[in-house]
């Protein structure tokens, strides 16, 4: 539409003074900067939508050499449910571990999923 | 100059003055210009109304703790960026500052077997000579051989985690995650200052609220600060009119060390745990809380309140993700989009300026 501008209305759009700093060598018009920033705002818009569409989070559990447990899909805030403990030859399950170090247990009664997270079996060794 | 302000009318009477072509374009370019904020308010009240805990006083609470904690980091990027130049060792600097404080404060030290749990004023003291080091390395390089600062910073982010790996091998730690820290240390840091409904509000917020006080002083009412933005917003003409150019750029690089550091001994206190990969990408949204602010890669413009507001709206769009449960991979993307996206739009604010 605004393509037709007489040269006096083009010159308007030329930059006033010289880019500075990380923009010295810049030279691009505002219409093109428009289109721009208008394509990049859909895109992530599109994107944001599309994590939306496919949220919830994946908590997988990694049984450390017992018998494998199914990963869950929660949302924020979610309880992660109690899976049936695994089994391992030679070994107790004591428990799952939000750390590979088992350090730090994971209570499933009260934490809430807020990532997309590992939980690790820990193991005691039978006498 | 006063009579020409008093004469000059205000934007909206402005406007009404315009022939319609012109003031379409003047609609279009404060559209444009404010395009971020615009979406990132249409965002939050997306994400308010899917989920209305979002805005309770606990999300909120929780969104200001965590503007608190990445403030210094963003004053301190901000500083380099008024200089027309950016620093990306600053995640690293904030993850070897974690280490250091979190080293100086264990109950059981690995690190340094024997050593007593220090005062907690000694690890402050030690974070900020650590970033303010590494800081005049930075600025060094940058002000005495003219190297680009993505160069620069990039060159002492490697050196930094060199030296994180090498310190977290340190007594018989073995590259180990480090936790259990003192109470006093802890306390200073997460201790509560006071209560907003049910929600406790920790002490660090009190702290980076000084130091966003202490910066706002330094960037505006010292001779430091005016030379910064002298020397951001034309290197030249500063040194022609007798600003130490070298002497300033490696004040501001050390100036914005000394914020990570203090990011960093915060960091360990509020996570309770610090490993190597602390601080990992701190910089990044750094950056782009600096660019939606108005920090202005054109140098020599910028705000400490358009750093805060940066902050602040990043962290309401990412926890606002978060409580959508958005994949945490696909965030990624999404910031370095913002930062594109907003580096465009800063662009094009000084490219229509007379």
């Amino acid at each position: 539409m605004e393509e037709n501008q007489t040269p006096k209305q083009d010159s308007a759009e030329q930059p006033q003074r010289p880019f500075r700093g990380l923009y010295r060598h810049v030279k691009v018009s505002v219409k093109t900067l428009d289109r721009i920033i208008i394509g990049g705002i859909a895109a992530t818009v599109l994107l944001v939508l599309f994590g939306i569409a496919n949220n919830g989070y994946t908590v997988t559990f990694d049984s450390r050499g017992g018998t494998d447990v199914p990963a869950q899909e929660l949302m924020y805030g979610d309880l992660v449910a109690e899976p049936e403990p695994p089994t391992r030859e030679g070994y107790v399950f004591s428990g799952w571990y939000s750390d590979e170090n088992c350090r730090y247990p994971w209570d499933m009664e009260t934490y809430q999923v807020s990532q997309s997270m590992t939980l690790y079996a820990a193991w005691e060794e039978v006498p | 100059m006063t009579k020409l302000k008093d004469k000059k009318p205000s934007k909206l009477e402005a406007l009404k003055a315009m022939s319609p072509k012109d003031r379409n374009r003047a609609i279009g370019d404060m559209l444009m210009n404010n395009a971020m904020f615009i979406i990132i308010a249409i965002a939050v009240v997306g994400i308010w109304i899917a989920e209305p805990t979002f805005l309770s006083i606990p999300s909120i609470v929780n969104i200001i703790n965590l503007t608190a904690a990445k403030l210094p980091i963003a004053l301190g990027v901000g500083g380099c960026i008024i200089l027309a130049g950016t620093d990306i060792s600053a995640g690293r600097v904030v993850g070897l500052s974690a280490c250091i404080a979190a080293g100086l404060q264990l109950t059981t030290n690995k690190l340094f077997p024997g050593l007593a749990v220090m005062p907690v004023p000694v690890a402050i003291l030690a974070v900020l000579v650590t970033g303010a080091c590494v800081g005049f390395v930075n600025g060094f390089f940058m002000a005495k051989f003219k190297l680009h600062p993505f160069i620069v910073t990039l060159s002492t982010q490697l050196i930094v985690y060199g030296i994180i790996l090498i310190y977290m091998q340190l007594g018989t730690n073995s590259g180990q995650t480090l936790s259990g820290m003192s109470e006093a240390y802890r306390n200073f840091v997460t201790g509560k200052l006071f209560t907003v409904g049910n929600t406790a509000v920790p002490r660090y917020v009190l702290y980076s609220a000084i130091i966003a006080v202490v910066v706002w002083v330094i960037w505006n009412k010292t001779t430091f600060g005016k030379n910064m933005y002298a020397v951001g917003s034309n290197e030249d003409a500063a040194n022609v009119s007798g600003v130490n150019v070298v002497k300033t750029i490696i004040m501001v690089f050390m100036l914005a060390g000394m914020l990570y550091g203090l990011t960093g001994f915060m960091d360990a206190a509020r996570i309770a745990s610090v490993n190597a990969n602390t601080g990992l990408n701190y910089e990044s949204d750094a950056i782009a809380a600096c660019v939606i602010g108005g920090i202005s890669f054109v140098g020599g413009i910028g705000k400490v309140s358009g750093a805060i507001i940066g902050v602040l709206l990043l962290q309401l769009i990412f926890v606002g993700l978060n409580y959508l449960s958005v994949d945490q991979n696909l965030l990624y993307i999404v910031k370095g989009m913002i930062i594109l996206v907003a580096c465009s739009i800063d662009m094009r604010k000084y490219l229509v300026r007379k």
